[in-house]
């Protein structure tokens, strides 16, 4: 059999550490105190740490609700899942029924409006006025675009009228929500989230009569 | 289907949407791991605490983010660990990369060549206390890469994926981490033979 040096013993030592050393490794243990010592050492280490896996503990409860408190500050979870979960599906069966772009961003305002009416901002600053400025400044750019939108969408009214009375009520819908994210912009503009979500509705509804636009362009 | 029954694919679609019970369906399966490791590389209850409860807040933050590339608990330890790196290399007033969490040796940069002594043995004589101690003396790297490994029980090529580096990287850190340990150890036997050996002479010399 080859003999080993200290050397190959510790460079091979992860490669065995957790099983028997191969015979060579065995033969140069037996012969050499200075490795025997090393290796029963790191086993030592091995095994005592390994012991500590089996008395692994539940965080105490106060870290939960910690964060669950926190999580619904920043309007990230909202209660009652399987509530919401029902009132979906029955949005869901209704919208079935209409065109699929309308569905779509229909569906994307119920689920903006749905987050943002569960947000609850935090404590109300002095400079609500600034933010109000900055809210009204971050979505100007997007209701100019909204304005032309709906200048386009006006002519496909007039060219479809049985397939734009449908548009129109799911129009309406996005526009209640807008409504709504509007009004608590305008109670709370120091909530952040408020004004996404407010921006995100504009966005949704221009991307909507877009599409709207594009579908009555194509017939 | 009770929450508490939800499989955890489930759980993070759930959650995804904003599911409030999803979301303690994923703390209640993983927080005693993510705790239990933050609690090994800190050693002090209240920050493990702290600390767990950032990594669950990161990682509920991102949720919506998750695709799937790697397993979620995976991603979910690589959020912890990096959390608890970041609070060290605070403490350590240091803004440091992984590599340089390590002590290399000094001579060649590669891992200190240590042969042992056969007079002095750790076997029989490592307790949690004296275990923890020295674990708690480690470089962040060596740390996460020992608790990781010799704790949690995690394969190389995991913690590689959770520590973002390569297996031999990890296999080298916790190599490097062993010996560390073994010398501490050795440091902490010597110093309370010293004590003892103190003790005995008071106490003959008191007899006197």
């Amino acid at each position: 059999m080859a003999t080993i040096t200290c050397k190959d013993v510790l460079d091979r030592l992860d490669s065995w550490m957790g099983d028997d050393p191969p015979s060579d490794v065995q033969a140069h243990l037996h012969n050499c105190p200075n490795c025997r010592s090393l290796v029963d050492d790191l086993k030592a280490i091995r095994r005592e740490a390994s012991s500590w896996r089996a008395e692994e503990i539940e965080a105490p409860s106060r870290i939960w609700t910690s964060l669950k408190s926190q999580l619904e500050q920043e309007g990230l979870i909202h209660e009652n899942g399987r509530a919401d979960a029902a009132k979906t599906a029955w949005f869901g069966g209704w919208l079935a029924e209409l065109p699929r772009p309308a569905l779509a961003g229909a569906y994307l305002a119920l689920l903006i409006a749905g987050a943002f009416a569960l947000s609850r901002p935090a404590n109300k600053q002095a400079n609500e006025a600034r933010w109000l400025a900055a809210s009204e400044d971050s979505t100007l750019p997007l209701r100019a675009q909204l304005t032309a939108e709906q200048d386009s969408f006006a002519s496909f009214n007039n060219e479809n009228p049985a397939v734009a009375a449908s548009l129109n009520k799911n129009l309406a819908i996005v526009d209640n929500y807008i409504a709504l994210c509007e009004k608590s912009v305008q109670e709370e503009p120091q909530n952040e989230v408020a004004r996404d979500y407010l921006y995100e509705a504009y966005r949704q509804k221009a991307d909507l009569l877009a599409q709207m636009t594009e579908r009555g362009e194509n017939r | 289907m009770d929450t508490d029954e939800l499989p955890e694919a489930e759980a993070i679609r759930l959650a995804q949407q904003g599911n409030a019970s999803a979301f303690e369906r994923l703390y209640r399966l993983h927080n005693r791991r993510v705790y239990s490791l933050c609690l090994r590389m800190v050693g002090n209850t209240a920050e493990a605490e702290d600390l767990t409860q950032e990594a669950f807040l990161q990682l509920f933050r991102k949720i919506a983010t998750f695709r799937g590339e790697s397993a979620f608990s995976t991603w979910l330890h690589r959020l912890a660990v990096n959390v608890v790196l970041m609070k060290l290399r605070k403490k350590s007033g240091t803004e440091t990369s992984l590599d340089e969490m390590t002590e290399p040796d000094e001579e060649s940069g590669g891992p200190r060549r240590d042969f042992g002594t056969p007079d002095l043995r750790l076997s029989g004589s490592i307790d949690r206390v004296n275990l923890q101690r020295a674990v708690e003396q480690l470089p962040p790297g060596y740390k996460a890469v020992f608790v990781l490994h010799d704790v949690q029980g995690y394969e190389h090529n995991e913690i590689a994926e959770i520590m973002q580096c390569s297996i031999g990287n990890s296999k080298s850190q916790l190599h490097k981490a062993r010996m560390r340990l073994r010398e501490l150890l050795h440091e902490a036997m010597r110093d309370k033979a010293r004590e003892d050996r103190k003790a005995a002479s008071a106490e003959s010399g008191g007899e006197d």
